[in-house]
């Protein structure tokens, strides 16, 4: 297509493919976490990084033993968002599989201590 | 001290960008096997510019890069001329050959950068890419032992281990386990016992902390592919079995491959591994994915 010959009703069109695609890379990412009996907890990312842990000032708080006070932590790049072990004690399940760091997609389950996260891309 | 290890391309053959290859990723090969600041880098396919772009990031910088190729397919380097480092002062590639003068990986390299291919000249880059040696296939490196041997690939291939202490990371890939007389194929239904595979391999994957291995197939694909140089996914794990190995990371992942069918193919593989008693922990390399040993 030539810019020169773009009628009105073209330019709308990619005008609007253009504004549609940066609300998409714009979306935030969210988890959704299980743990213990209760129903799932959604959980939206904010910022561009986010602990995981059993500290009070992990903004993904867990419960168990099993957690370390920093366990984990979220980090965006870009429009992805990687997952990182913080070196500890019981590690960081990806699918089933112990990671030290990943970037996530669409679905991913993930383990830390006996909390399981499931990661819905933004 | 652990050893870290990261999947940068994982895809065999060509690149392969589609919604269906996003989780694995659909660069073509590239790991980077990591004992403190000493970097080894394997194969240079498309994964080698992501690889390339994060070592910049890096603080303190690394500066010297020990890049191991398992041969010359195309897959194997086309990324090469795309690795950041490269112009980038103050870094040195070292690209190893077999044995001493063996220059053959760095004069490779050195073609795939003439003009009729890529704009920027091999000379361009002075000494920041240079041609190292092992030694009869081994050589120490900042006291990790790098071992290198020989794959089943037409025109050849090599393999590598990286060793230290009673850490140890096997990268076998481009290699075709191939069947042997009597062996039940294509075992559909995975009843078959475990299948021969070459002592040699065995000997090196022996008690391997993670064994990066070639499974480009599953048993009904391989059919209609046998002799074109590499595994099922189910030769693949039994040589796991048979050396020890603690995990297993099916690698070279088939262009064909979407990522609910690789699912498949650990799921199939995983089943296996229990069937015979073995505790062997299997997953498929995923681009984007470091794991520590």
């Amino acid at each position: 297509m030539h810019l020169t010959n773009m009628t009105e009703y073209d330019a709308t069109i990619t005008g609007n493919a253009q504004i549609l695609r940066r609300q998409r890379d714009s979306r935030r990412h969210s988890l959704e976490q299980f743990e213990g009996d209760g129903g799932a907890r959604v959980i939206t990312l904010e910022g561009t990084e986010m602990v995981i842990g059993r500290s009070p000032d992990a903004q993904v708080r867990l419960s168990s033993k099993r957690a370390s006070r920093q366990h984990a932590f979220l980090r965006l790049y870009n429009t992805d968002c990687m997952l990182f072990d913080n070196d500890s004690h019981n590690g960081v399940f990806l699918n089933g599989v112990k990671v030290y760091s990943a970037v996530l997609r669409d679905g991913d389950v993930i383990q830390v201590a006996d909390s399981i996260f499931v990661y819905s891309e933004g | 001290m652990p050893v870290f290890v990261k999947f940068w391309g994982t895809r065999g053959s060509i690149p392969t960008p589609a919604s269906w290859t996003r989780v694995y990723g659909g660069n073509t090969p590239c790991v980077e096997v990591r004992f403190d600041d000493t970097i080894f880098v394997c194969d240079a396919g498309s994964g080698i510019r992501e690889l390339g772009k994060d070592l910049l990031t890096r603080r303190p910088a690394p500066k010297d890069l020990h890049l191991f190729l398992t041969h010359s397919h195309w897959d194997h380097i086309q990324g090469f001329p795309f690795f950041a480092p490269l112009y980038h002062p103050g870094m040195k590639i070292r690209v190893y050959g077999k044995q001493v003068k063996d220059d053959s990986p760095y004069q490779l390299l050195s073609g795939q950068m003439s003009s009729s291919y890529f704009p920027v000249s091999f000379q361009d880059l002075g000494d920041r890419v240079v041609a190292d040696y092992l030694h009869e296939g081994r050589k120490d490196i900042n006291g990790v032992s790098v071992n290198a041997f020989a794959l089943n690939h037409p025109g050849g291939c090599v393999g590598y281990s990286f060793a230290r202490g009673a850490s140890k990371i096997v990268y076998m890939t481009d290699n075709e386990l191939e069947l042997q007389p009597g062996e039940l194929f294509p075992d559909l239904e995975d009843a078959g016992p475990l299948r021969q595979v070459p002592d040699d391999l065995v000997a090196v994957a022996l008690k391997a902390d993670l064994l990066i291995i070639d499974a480009q197939y599953d048993e009904k694909s391989y059919a209609g592919r046998i002799k074109w140089g590499h595994s099922s996914c189910f030769s693949a794990t039994d040589l796991a079995i048979r050396a020890q190995v603690k995990n297993l990371a099916l690698f070279h992942h088939d262009p064909e491959d979407t990522d609910s069918g690789i699912d498949e193919k650990v799921m199939s593989c995983r089943r296996r591994a229990a069937r015979h008693g073995s505790k062997l922990a299997i997953c498929a390399a995923r681009e984007g994915v470091e794991m520590k040993f």
